[in-house]
């Protein structure tokens, strides 16, 4: 390149996410509620041992009501009251948020991330349980002594969270010293991590909004299903991934031209591989430079699906397990992603094909867990909502009642949360790498032998095998 | 191998009791003042005279309302007994779980086995009110019992009346001319830094290591001038923000440790947030006040095993009668970790399970990073006996080490002894509350470094409460041994490869693994 020339340099320009409070208009119940028994003889121990000012003197002199959402459970009060008469407890409330997979707990640090788009980090050693199934039931590993580790997260080395979709070739074609081969087409995402569409067709299309803004800050992608696309959207069509019925491919031609990636939605079943390749002859005929996305959710046939698919030319497949199906059962969404990558692996068909998956996905660690077993990105689904006030209802039918109504003016305000909440899950993920001693993300996929997994080794230190 | 024997004297126990006014329980007993005639029968009836709160309360001649009468002096025994809800004439009695029992501590250290340290702490021995031997984590030590469990319950009594059997260990093993430290108890202190814990603290460990005859640790964070009185009993750290580190204070001690990774956030290197880092605590570490520390992470100065072993050296160099321990993570190759650390001549390798304690770590390190100790210790124990030098290095488990039991079951999976920094709090007050990191810092006074909180712990009391808890856990020990039939805790951990056969090895018994024919009672 000549001096001057600098029409086609590209500066380097470092990943930066716009992070700012983003407080929501509904507030989660708060976790605890103080009851004082009339014990209470008004000598107000509570005031001088609260830290967190939960218990407070009105100007009468008396105790007032304590403020209940700043306690932190700490138990000082109600050891400190010589009459016994403060009880601490859980408010029911709170215990009531979601349900056995979207727990209370994890709602509450959705909710944190989004508002602040910090990482969240507390005190005192893990307490929960030992061990679980699904994304509970393997640790990461991480470097020691040697292999050394990258600090991504002070900003002293850095570290990639680039994920490429499409196909990669495995070679390339040359005849007569001229390339043939098609150079791979590729779509870049700064974080493997793209927005799933939400679960109710008809939702609100603020919320459409506010994805899409959300998306275009983030540089990643959002799904949004062809039938909800409306005029509003198009400034953001660069980050738009609509999903249509591969039947219906032709009755949606401008936004199949518009777009990057495309994606067929297959439901349950993959079809025979000549009709697949019809559909793509449909997409390409269309937009002959879109990436072709399948998404199906079968899980007993998703080796074989995801292998039709390949073969009739799909570029990124998408697995996606309903979140009520992983609630009741979390090992289906970690053995189907780890099915279908080794199965792809050994038929070396892995890199012609990139893998999204979805469901389940309730923290941050699940997305570098998804990617250890085999997937190249995840789409983020329940989580984004719960961060807008969804209530885990899991109802494809958009509720009367159903508290995730953003009016206009809240458009911005979600859309920054949505970013708050995939910044910070990309910060817990840099910590993961870091810890891995990985400088990108791309090496994470499908690295099982950074995976503990702890069915393994309960066998192998406590079983009878050797 | 020589038995090295040790001639010490036990710190005895003293009452350290809660300067709490109130108490925790179990359960709850509610009174309906609208109701309540004050007759007193329920006190009569009930075998803790429990109701005779109510009739106390009469002086303050409350109109109506309801309240707790369950108080410090007396607890109530059990759902099932309800008598006081029986006699009373007018029906205001209701006995309930304590709903504020409930929310106490987690799955890991749960309600029980907080309030039994706190009891252990307090009179040197649990009261049998509370479980005070695994928690309900569902896995690891909590599905693991010792076979005589299995056959008979524990009787405290029994337990607090067996004579001493030794449970000292030694903790150099390589006859490299450095001296042989022995401790009569298979555990010493945490690593836990001036900052993340106030100095009164620190102050009140270093008493009860004293008196015990083993250690405590000064963590990363420098060498506090107030602890120079134990420098017998201090060990110090040098981690990779090397803060306070000097060739002074690794002279001073007897055993030096060289931090790699904690299990809690292995990779991740140390977090002190900013609120905790007040001027005092800047001043031992050399750096601005105010301002988060973030210790780096690796030692970039440790790349390799070979770096590793100039480590190590460059440590015996400036102190020539240090032991060095290693403390290192629990990654998917431990085992090749430790058998390098053996050849860089650590003394000491300190294993620290992925359920380990911290002042403060992203959630996402604690719960999903690195193995937990029970697996680590026997597949480095098996690792290093069948290189042949397990007995060479002194192996040191920590991280979700929480009672005596677990010391033991971690004794018999291959570890030679424990380090013990959570249980240590725990006795102290902690209630594990999780909220070290924030603000001021502990609402009990114990990981905080905010001038007017950290009164709350008197080093001489502080002291004593653990002096108290170590007593109970040398009692629960030597019943462990006298039921095993074993002469010394040395006995306990096994001599060859670490091996389970039907979810049997070595007096354990992996719930999760026997068959159906095991017999349970």
């Amino acid at each position: 390149m000549k001096a001057g020339d600098t029409e086609s340099s590209v500066a380097f320009e470092r990943y930066h996410v716009n992070v700012g409070e983003a407080p929501w208009k509904t507030r989660l119940p708060k976790k605890f509620r103080v009851r004082i028994y009339n014990n209470c003889v008004n000598i107000q121990e509570c005031v001088q041992a609260c830290v967190y000012n939960v218990h407070r003197v009105s100007e009468e002199g008396k105790l007032s009501e304590p403020v209940e959402e700043l306690c932190r459970g700490c138990h000082r009060c109600t050891l400190s009251c010589p009459k016994g008469a403060i009880c601490v407890e859980l408010n029911p409330e709170f215990q009531r948020l979601g349900d056995s997979y979207f727990t209370p707990e994890r709602i509450e640090n959705i909710f944190f991330e989004a508002e602040t788009g910090r990482i969240p980090v507390s005190g005192a050693g893990y307490g929960g349980v030992f061990a679980g199934r699904g994304f509970d039931g393997f640790w990461f590993d991480f470097s020691e002594i040697v292999r050394p580790t990258r600090d991504g997260i002070h900003g002293r080395e850095h570290i990639s969270t680039m994920v490429d979709l499409g196909s990669k070739p495995c070679m390339l074609v040359f005849r007569d010293s001229r390339l043939v081969s098609e150079p791979p087409r590729l779509v870049e995402i700064p974080v493997p991590m793209v927005l799933d569409a939400p679960l109710s067709s008809s939702s609100d299309r603020n919320l459409s909004l506010a994805l899409a803004k959300a998306v275009s800050m983030l540089g990643t992608f959002s799904i949004i299903k062809a039938e909800d696309y409306f005029d509003d959207l198009s400034p953001y069509g660069f980050n738009l991934m609509p999903r249509v019925n591969p039947d219906r491919v032709i009755e949606f031609p401008w936004l199949i031209e518009s777009s990057r990636i495309v994606e067929l939605d297959y439901k349950e079943e993959m079809p025979a591989e000549e009709e697949i390749k019809a559909n793509l002859r449909h997409v390409r005929k269309l937009n002959p430079s879109a990436i072709v996305c399948a998404r199906f959710s079968n899980l007993n046939g998703a080796v074989e699906n995801a292998e039709i698919a390949v073969k009739a030319g799909v570029e990124v497949i998408h697995i996606h397990v309903d979140d009520s199906i992983v609630k009741h059962n979390p090992d289906a969404i970690v053995s189907t992603i780890r099915k279908v990558h080794s199965h792809l692996v050994e038929k070396h068909m892995r890199n012609e094909v990139s893998i999204i998956s979805s469901g389940g996905v309730a923290e941050a660690a699940h997305v570098p867990k998804s990617i250890i077993l085999g997937a190249d990105a995840v789409a983020v689904g329940l989580a984004y909502q719960i961060a807008l006030g969804c209530k885990v209802c899991y109802s494809d039918k958009h509720q009367e009642d159903c508290p995730m109504r953003i009016e206009d003016t809240d458009v911005s305000l979600a859309s920054q949360r949505i970013v708050n909440l995939i910044s910070s899950w990309r910060d817990q993920l840099l910590e993961v790498l870091g810890g891995m001693g990985l400088r990108e993300v791309r090496r994470l996929r499908g690295e099982l032998g950074r995976a503990i997994f702890y069915r393994e080794l309960e066998e192998k230190v406590f079983g009878d095998s050797e | 191998m020589m038995q090295s024997k040790l001639v010490f004297k036990k710190p005895e126990v003293k009452p350290a009791l809660s300067k709490q006014s109130y108490f925790i329980d179990k359960y709850d007993v509610i009174l309906d003042r609208a109701k309540c005639t004050a007759c007193g029968i329920c006190a009569q009836t009930c075998p803790e005279y429990i109701g005779s709160a109510s009739i106390e309360y009469e002086a303050f001649k409350k109109p109506e309302g309801v309240l707790r009468i369950t108080n410090m002096s007396n607890h109530c025994l059990s759902l099932d007994c309800q008598r006081c809800v029986e006699v009373c004439p007018t029906g205001a009695l209701t006995v309930r779980i304590n709903p504020q029992y409930l929310i106490l501590g987690d799955r890991r250290w749960t309600a029980d086995l907080i309030l039994s340290t706190w009891e252990q702490a307090e009179t040197g021995k649990p009261s049998g009110r509370y479980e005070f031997r695994i928690g309900d984590s569902g896995g690891g030590f909590d599905r693991i019992r010792f076979d005589f469990e299995l056959k008979e319950e524990v009787n405290l009594n029994e337990a607090f009346e067996t004579e001493d059997l030794d449970t000292s260990i030694v903790l150099n093993k390589r006859r490299d001319r450095r001296p042989e430290i022995i401790i009569p108890i298979p555990v010493y202190g945490a690593d836990m830094s001036f900052g993340s814990i106030s100095l009164r603290v620190m102050i009140a460990r270093a008493i009860a290591a004293k008196a015990w005859g083993t250690f405590t640790s000064t963590g990363e964070g420098g060498y506090p001038k107030e602890l120079m009185p134990f420098k017998d009993n201090v060990i110090t750290q040098v981690a990779t923000g090397h803060f306070g580190v000097s060739a002074e204070t690794i002279k001073r001690a007897r055993i030096v440790c060289l931090k790699y990774a904690q299990g809690a956030k292995p990779g991740l290197g140390g977090h002190l947030l900013a609120d905790k880092v007040t001027p005092e605590v800047a001043e031992i570490r050399e750096v601005v006040p105010n301002i988060s520390l973030f210790s780096p992470f690796p030692f970039h100065n440790v790349y390799s095993v070979e770096d590793h072993y100039r480590h190590v050296q460059l440590i015996k160099d400036v102190n020539p009668k240090a032991l060095v321990s290693v403390k290192v993570s629990t990654p998917i190759d431990v085992d090749m970790v430790a058998i390098g650390s053996y050849y860089a001549g650590a003394n000491i390798l300190q294993i620290d399970g992925g359920f380990g304690g911290t002042g403060a770590a992203p959630d996402i390190a604690k719960k999903n990073i690195a193995m937990p100790v029970e697996y680590a210790i026997p597949i480095v124990h098996n690792y290093l006996v069948r290189e042949g030098v397990r007995d060479e290095i002194v192996l040191m488990a920590s991280g979700g080490i929480r009672t005596a039991f677990d010391v033991a079951k971690i004794i018999a999976l291959g570890a030679d002894g424990a380090v013990i920094g959570t249980s240590e709090l725990v006795a102290l007050g902690c209630k594990r509350c999780g909220n070290c990191e924030r603000g001021r810092g502990c609402p009990s006074g114990i990981a905080t470094t905010d001038p007017a909180l950290n009164l709350l712990i008197e080093p001489e009391w502080g002291a004593q409460r653990i002096i108290n808890m170590y007593y109970s856990w040398k009692k629960q020990l030597d019943y462990i041994l006298s039921k095993l039939g074993l002469k010394s805790i040395r006995e306990l951990r096994p001599e060859g490869v670490v091996k389970f056969k039907s979810g049997q090895f070595n007096h354990l018994v992996h719930l999760d693994h026997v068959g159906d024919s095991f017999e349970r009672v």
